[in-house]
């Protein structure tokens, strides 16, 4: 559905985009994952043909995005990181509004502004101004109107900042109802745990780069080949620590004298040979186990190298 | 084809509910005719109660007209960029120019509406103003025709100063600049176009040419002054010879019997309005164009200024 090739965008001299290339499969939902100042917002507005590239080339649909901005705008529906309402125009209106913009013949507009507001849960809402929306009502709004000309294609900017749980969990729900609905999604956020349970996918970007890309599984994994295991014990910390590296050759232990993590590599046999080895050796151990990576850990670590 | 041909454009009817729907756009209008009217009233009473001209003289009715042509000028002047200098800026202001871009309209079709929708507005003040000019018919001395040219005047100054302002909502990111920087180049066309004629053509006449400085046409004033009755005509060349310019009235060509042969000023301003309006509008749809067609020629200009940087750069080190 999407491909990007080589993206890259400067401002002057900063790389915002640096020769990005990544891959969205048809009906998936790819998470579009970085700290504030990747390159999130810059990518979309490519994608969105707001924005032209220095060099790369992005398809969508097989439609190439600086080449053909008018094919692209009908087979994407863009959602910036802000609402972009006319405060004086009616929910029913803005839709309207919009439909047009996107040459829907009039007969057609008010059954699909319809079906829209009642997906958003706003048919409530037709009648009312804009103005007078909550904060998630306007942005339900907002992904309604990307909707109004069925894109295949959704660019969703950072959809859920400033809304609160309730809000964040509608919207949520809502992706997934347009998964269901077979539209392939790409959505932002600096969050990495708030994709967690939508995305199938998810690509991290930082400084214009994809630092890593894939299923949520593969990350998890590709994260985890260099976990670490995390031991406390009462007394005898550092008879426990030489133990570690003499006998099992483990190095760049950190933490307190009885308290510490240490990288490690190895699998559950190895595991059990290490906590034998130190039980066997009359060491009290209190706690031993993995230190399990949230997604929150795997967004630090795998973008600490970059920043650094 | 036909009904398709009747489809109003969205911008275009979005800009139209969005205007008339609130209380400011029948008060615009209310206070517009209120004070034409005041100046047709006004000019009458002053008139009645002179102690040289009272009486119905046959003078009345093209001084009336005269009076309120050129207030309505000035109001068409006043109040088309407070139109016009946010359209754009005022969509970006709102966050709405991205969303719009990103619809199947395209950027001339964005910005042509979007002034066309700002114009109608002043057309229906102009229209609406119709009655108070038809108080000049009770006295009589103007032509249908000359009415005619003087709307065609405002119809222009409108279009230009409105694509002025648009121009100016699409570089300027903030709206109050762009109305700011519009008004001072309404001024420079209401004051610094006659007061750059006036100066050119002190020069030109050392150098022995008494022709009028094809600047001055531009000024929407003198274009209206070559609309109005015979005895008002002289608008022109009088006023350069307010200033010692071209001596008597004769030496000065430009006046309305050299005018004959040739165009009338207020047709030269049409040209040079039109010719205005046309470069205007096409830059701004370039600025507000992001990619494809238009926005190539943006990034081609933007090439070339980095390559020419660099260029600098490579020179100075």
């Amino acid at each position: 559905m999407l491909v990007v090739e080589e993206l890259t965008k400067r401002y002057g001299k900063l790389t915002a985009v640096d020769n990005l290339s990544f891959i969205v499969e048809e009906g998936s939902i790819f998470g579009f994952v970085g700290p504030n100042g990747a390159g999130k917002t810059t990518t979309m507005r490519i994608l969105a043909t707001l924005l032209a590239p220095n060099s790369g080339r992005a398809w969508i649909a097989g439609e190439e995005v600086t080449d053909n901005p008018r094919r692209v705008r009908q087979l994407m529906g863009y959602m910036p990181d802000f609402f972009g309402v006319y405060d004086d125009l009616k929910v029913g209106e803005y839709l309207d509004f919009y439909g047009a913009s996107y040459g829907i013949p009039a007969a057609q507009r008010r059954r699909i502004a319809d079906d829209l507001l009642e997906l958003v849960d706003l048919a409530h809402k037709r009648e009312a101004y804009v103005d007078s929306l909550s904060r998630g009502m306007k942005q339900r709004l907002c992904l309604a109107r990307s909707l109004v000309h069925d894109p295949l294609l959704l660019l969703l900017d950072e959809p859920a900042s400033g809304l609160d749980p309730r809000a964040r969990f509608e919207m949520r729900e809502l992706l997934k109802e347009l998964q269901h609905m077979g539209k392939t999604i790409i959505i932002s956020s600096h969050i990495l745990p708030e994709l967690a349970e939508m995305c199938t996918h998810v690509g991290i970007i930082e400084a214009g780069q994809l630092v890593a890309n894939g299923t949520i599984d593969e990350i998890t994994h590709l994260v985890q080949s260099g976990m670490a295991l995390e031991i406390k014990v009462l007394e005898r910390g550092q008879e426990a620590r030489d133990i570690l590296e003499n006998h099992f050759g483990l190095t760049g232990i950190d933490g307190s004298e009885n308290h510490f993590q240490v990288p490690f590599g190895g699998d559950e046999e190895d595991l059990s040979r290490i906590l034998t080895a130190l039980v066997g050796s009359g060491i009290p151990v209190v706690s031993f186990a993995e230190s399990t990576n949230n997604l929150e850990d795997i967004f630090m670590q795998v973008t600490r190298g970059v920043v650094q | 084809m036909i009904k398709r041909g009747l489809v109003l454009n969205p911008v275009l009817g979005k800009e139209f509910r969005s205007r008339m729907r609130t209380w400011k756009s029948p008060l615009v209008v209310s206070v517009y005719l209120g004070i034409l009217a005041l100046i047709a009233v006004g000019y009458y009473w002053t008139r009645q109660t002179s102690m040289v001209y009272s009486g119905f003289g046959p003078d009345v009715g093209p001084q009336m007209y005269v009076a309120l042509a050129i207030f309505q000028l000035l109001l068409v002047s006043f109040v088309t960029p407070a139109f016009t200098a946010g359209v754009i800026s005022g969509e970006r202001e709102r966050q709405t120019l991205d969303l719009l871009t990103c619809t199947r309209l395209s950027s001339a079709s964005i910005v042509l509406n979007k002034l066309l929708a700002s114009i109608s507005y002043i057309v229906l003040l102009i229209v609406a103003s119709l009655p108070v000019f038809g108080v000049v018919y009770f006295f009589g001395g103007v032509l249908l025709q000359e009415i005619g040219q003087a709307f065609v005047v405002y119809l222009m100054t409108a279009l230009t100063f409105g694509a002025i302002g648009v121009f100016c909502s699409s570089i300027f990111r903030r709206t109050q600049v762009s109305v700011v920087v519009t008004y001072i180049i309404v001024f420079f066309f209401l004051v610094g176009t006659v007061a750059l004629g006036v100066f050119l053509a002190n020069m030109n006449m050392r150098a022995g040419d008494y022709s009028i400085p094809t600047i001055t046409y531009l000024n929407p004033v003198v274009a209206l002054c070559s609309t109005f009755p015979g005895q008002f005509q002289g608008g022109l060349p009088s006023l350069f010879g307010m200033f010692g310019i071209g001596g008597r009235y004769g030496r000065m060509s430009g006046s309305m019997a050299d005018m004959e042969a040739g165009l009338a000023p207020w047709q030269y301003n049409f040209i040079g309005d039109g010719i205005i309006v046309v470069v205007l509008l096409i830059i701004t749809i370039i600025i507000i164009t992001p990619v494809g067609r238009f926005g190539g020629i943006k990034r081609l200009f933007r090439r070339k200024k980095t390559t020419e940087t660099e260029t600098d750069t490579v020179d100075i080190s």
